[in-house]
């Protein structure tokens, strides 16, 4: 094992090298996306509640908006790092580009642990971070959402505190806003519908019926919960699920034969996501180790949770009856386990394809809010589908006409977009 | 082709691509088609294999570009909306229809839907297309609904909404009240019937503000009502301009057996026939919108008048002039005067083989589905004349026809039991367990208060339905006319329980004796006795001994009388005479 720390920016940067060898793009092209645009680090003094100042740290890394204002969300996380930003940023430049919407890649954080900050103190946090960056966001700029540890409460502080100081309404200058107060319909839905738009366009390709598969997924968050719920609607079957035990400090599988039913287990989740056990056994359900959902005879994985969950050490425990993996957490398979999972042949539609339901549908969102014009949902998840059916299969068709990996190809086909709006913009 | 319904495996999936995709019948979802698309798909296959008698260099004969969203999807929306308790629990169509536009179409017809409506934008036929049809006998003629909506708006947005109202309220109509009631007289439950939707091109041009074809068609290969040289197995076609709803639905068209196509109908005179001519037409409305109203079936259909037609050119294959000074018709447009549309140029001079490929396709049909047909068509002409029209084939239903073979002679006309006889009796057979009479008072009759008169009709109809008595219903006037002033404007749904029905001339005695076709089809699927009684030609009917009969119910235009014995009613289909008699009336 590497003594060596996780470094995401430099994983970012070599899945980059890689790629723009593929491309052959010149080295100025090259020195410009490996690198973000710009960088922001500030620092946010906070008057605690115990009257004392604090000055936390944040920042926003716009890592390249030719395509469009830069897009990406705030992270509140005790060990964020820059180079964690970076990374994340660069992922969202390929994800807007590998679903061809016109935006470009940001993202933000700041270093805190929202579990030990009150709301006010959080609301001071998120007004300290648009104060202090003002200037270089906005709907035409750079354009903020949730993400870890965020929500849509903090989005309205940080949209308020912009509005006041920018004298006007902008409803486009935040996404991720609650349905009423400039959010969309279907945003709930996106990430976990869309995941399923890009598998069943898999399904079709490789001529399997949908009534035919069975699925086993890694976590029952937002995201697993809708995938599950449209993946059974188009007519498969979910065999396994697993979720986190808060109370363990662990994670369980909960497997049931006959198929899963989202909407009771959701009546038994609690608030952190995590499956109640007992009332799952009576339920039905056999209640297995975490990482069981992994072992399961089913054409298809979607792993729903975390990062690095597929790795060389489990990557053998993948069952030989499985055909395609989609994506729905970002990086879930670490680079050495995505090879074997291509030397095994196995369909990989990756994160950055399969989960861009979310960011499409914040875009929708942007796109609303910039209006001041609310589509129905049904009008949101229509082109939704579009989208994300669009998207997948100019990556399968590029995968298919020059034999590529099909991560290779989301890769090959967002990159290209990118350096090439660099091109036309005359930057390069 | 089998009257099995089909099911989405049996076209290919929906490639979203609507227009120049590699198939031009597609699905979306996966349960059954619905008796319609059934049809539609069993006429594109005969097509596909038809003979070189039916190839025409100067006309296209194709089933109209559609994708049909299966009954999955139906059913999906109701249970993810939870709305079966609504509306099987029935109420007011219009709210029925408001509430369901409220619900959310299922996810998974969301992205088809939207790409369908991204590149296409002309108008689109979003019609219904019933589980329950694919029984042969109850083809469900006009009883759900059909959208035409123009699809061509500039933003897609607006395309999408209008087409997914479209949708839904073809599924709300699955539950309107004549829906209801024809289900039910059918024999089945409301809870069985599923709704597949036909999203179909529409056959026609954009004439300006409107679109339309330049010839609608329904042709039936048996005529119940031959005239002139006419015989009944020659069959019979109903000409119109523009949208097919001027023919469905009984309006004025030109009326032909396909054996004689020089021989209109029977006019008395050329005045008769200006006075009978089509003269307004229906069309898409492409131009202003309307006002908004997702629930109405007509939202975006306007008329035109012959004037508009003749500016839009669209009257130059189709119509005659009438000439006062030599008080005949001369077929085209050259001189001025009255517009008469007898479709001369196509049927007289044959400038495109409409009659020859009506004849073949009747033919054709009649082959396949071991039976009498009826067909639906619509023609455009083409812009230049080397290129050829396009016949757009929109619907095959087989015609209910009863082969028992009943003889009823002159005498039997004659006989002292009959209390209705005639000459000219639509149906075939022997019916024998009537014996409630509901008839218009002949003393009480004006034409005036027909609509009145057919709220009496439905609510004796839903009384004497809900008890499954069949009965005798005797009234003035063409029943099933759109026109108030013609006859009885009811629908089907509000006689549904009549198992023979007479209608007696006007006293202005009006000669048009069809009903829509709709209707009429109806009329036949249910092996209805239709009696049309010109009295004084043979005919009769027994009004003192109906008035005798023991009252049931009355209101002020209607009376429900009962017989103390069941009537019989017999019905000659080969020769069109018929009899009801009164009690042990059995043959002589």
């Amino acid at each position: 094992m590497s003594s060596k720390p996780f470094n995401s920016f430099e994983i970012a940067q070599t899945q980059f090298d890689h790629v723009a060898a593929q491309l052959d793009l010149d080295e100025g092209t090259r020195d410009l996306l490996r690198w973000p645009m710009r960088e922001y680090s500030f620092g946010i003094p906070v008057r605690m509640d115990d009257g004392h100042i604090k000055v936390f740290r944040g920042f926003r890394v716009q890592h390249n908006d030719a395509r469009g204002p830069s897009k990406g969300g705030i992270r509140f996380h005790p060990h964020e790092t820059i180079d964690t930003v970076r990374a994340l940023a660069m992922w969202m430049t390929w994800k807007c580009a590998v679903v061809d919407i016109p935006l470009g890649g940001a993202k933000g954080g700041v270093i805190c642990d929202p579990h030990n900050l009150s709301a006010r103190e959080q609301e001071q946090i998120c007004r300290g971070w648009v104060r202090q960056i003002a200037r270089n966001v906005g709907p035409v700029a750079d354009v903020p959402a949730p993400d870890v540890m965020t929500n849509a409460q903090h989005m309205l502080w940080m949209l308020d505190e912009f509005e006041v100081l920018h004298s006007g309404r902008y409803p486009g200058f935040i996404t991720g806003k609650p349905v009423g107060m400039g959010g969309s319909l279907g945003r709930t839905e996106a990430t976990g519908y869309g995941v399923v738009f890009t598998l069943r366009e898999a399904l079709r390709e490789l001529g399997i019926p949908p009534e035919s598969t069975r699925a086993s997924v890694q976590g029952f968050g937002n995201v697993s919960q809708y995938a599950i719920r449209l993946y059974q609607q188009i007519g498969g079957k979910v065999i396994c699920v697993s979720s986190w035990d808060q109370a363990d400090q662990t994670s369980y599988s909960f497997k049931k034969a006959s198929g899963v039913d989202a909407d009771a287990l959701e009546s038994i989740t609690d608030r952190f996501g995590g499956i109640d056990k007992e009332k799952a056994r009576k339920l039905g359900y056999e209640v297995l180790p975490g990482d069981a959902w992994l072992d399961q005879p089913v054409e298809v994985l979607m792993p729903c949770a975390l990062e690095n969950q597929i790795t060389p050490d489990n990557v053998l425990r993948v069952h030989p009856a499985v055909k395609i993996i989609a994506e729905g957490a970002n990086g879930p398979t670490t680079t050495e386990a995505d090879r074997a999972i291509r030397e095994r042949g196995i369909f990989m539609i990756p994160d950055f394809l399969a989960n861009a339901g979310g960011v499409t549908c914040s875009y929708f969102e942007q796109v609303q809010s910039n209006m001041n014009y609310f589509w129905e949902k049904d009008e949101v998840l229509g082109k939704l589908d579009v989208k994300m059916t669009s998207a997948f299969h100019a990556v399968s068709d590029l995968a298919r006409k020059r034999s590529l990996y099909m991560r290779d190809a989301a890769y090959v086909i967002a990159i290209n977009r990118v350096a090439q709006a660099c091109k036309d913009r005359g930057w390069v | 082709m089998t009257s099995d319904g089909a099911t989405s495996r049996d076209l290919p999936r929906f490639d979203r691509r609507f227009f120049g995709g590699a198939e031009t019948l597609t699905a979306i979802g996966s349960g059954a088609l619905g008796g319609k698309a059934t049809g539609l798909l069993a006429a594109h296959q005969a097509l596909a294999g038809r003979t070189d008698a039916l190839r025409f260099s100067e006309l296209e004969i194709v089933v109209p570009t559609m994708t049909v969203i299966a009954t999955d999807i139906f059913d999906l929306f109701l249970s993810r909306n939870r709305l079966r308790d609504l509306v099987y629990a029935g109420g007011d169509d219009r709210r029925l229809a408001l509430e369901l536009q409220r619900a959310e179409l299922p996810t998974e017809l969301l992205g088809d839907l939207w790409d369908l409506v991204r590149q296409v934008h002309s108008p689109l036929a979003v019609r219904s297309s019933s589980l329950l049809e694919d029984a042969l006998a109850h083809p469900f003629a006009g009883v759900y609904a059909t959208k035409m909506i123009p699809n061509n708006q500039h933003d897609p947005e607006t395309r999408f909404r209008k087409l997914t109202e479209a949708v839904k309220f073809v599924f709300a109509s699955t539950f309107f009240r004549e829906a209801r009631g024809y289900v039910r007289a059918a024999g089945h439950g409301i809870e069985e019937e599923k709704m597949a939707v036909i999203v179909q091109e529409v056959v026609g041009r954009r004439h300006g503000p409107r679109y339309y074809p330049d010839v609608a068609g329904v042709a039936r290969s048996f005529n119940y009502y031959p005239a002139g040289p006419a015989r009944p197995a020659e069959g019979v076609v109903d000409l119109a301009l523009g949208l097919g709803k001027t023919i469905v639905e009984g309006g004025r068209t030109w009326t032909y057996s396909p054996a004689h196509p020089r021989s209109g109908p029977p006019f008395n005179s050329v005045e008769h026939m200006l006075e009978q001519t089509q003269t307004e037409f229906w069309a898409v409305n492409m131009g202003p919108p309307p006002a908004y109203d997702p629930v109405a079936e007509t939202e975006y259909l306007v008329r035109g008048d012959l004037a508009d037609a003749e500016a839009e050119g669209t009257l130059r294959h189709i119509a005659s002039t009438y000439d006062s000074g030599s008080d005949r018709v001369a077929p085209g447009l050259r001189s001025a005067g009255p517009r008469v549309l007898n479709f001369a140029p196509l049927l007289q001079f044959g400038e495109w083989p409409l009659n020859e490929a009506v004849r073949g396709l009747l033919r054709l049909f009649e082959e396949r589905l071991g039976s009498a047909v009826e067909i639906e068509f619509a023609l455009t002409f083409p812009d230049e004349r080397d290129r050829p029209a396009r016949l757009g084939f929109l619907q095959v239903r087989p015609m209910a026809t009863s082969g028992e073979t009943v003889e009823v002679g002159e005498e039997r006309l004659r006989d002292p039991r009959a209390v209705v006889a005639s000459t000219r009796v639509m149906g075939n057979g022997v019916t024998e367990h009537i014996r409630d009479v509901v008839f218009v008072k002949p003393e009480s009759f004006d034409i005036r208060h027909s609509r009145t008169i057919a709220g009496e009709v439905e609510r004796l109809n839903a009384a004497l339905t809900a008890q499954a008595r069949p009965y005798l219903l005797m009234g003035f006037g063409r029943w099933g006319s759109a026109d108030p002033w013609l006859g009885i404007p009811v629908t089907w749904a509000q006689i549904s329980g009549a198992r023979a029905i007479v209608e007696s001339s006007l006293p202005a005695g009006a000669a048009d004796m069809s009903q829509g076709a709709h209707f009429f089809h109806n009329l036949l699927s249910f092996r209805v006795a239709y009696f049309s009684v010109t009295e004084g030609e043979g005919a009769t009917i027994d009004w003192p001994w109906l008035r005798s009969l023991p009252v049931r119910s009355e209101t002020p235009f209607v009376r429900h009388a009962e017989a103390p014995d069941p009537l019989r009613v017999e019905v000659d289909g080969r020769c069109g005479r018929g009899v009801v008699l009164r009690g042990n009336g059995g043959p002589p």
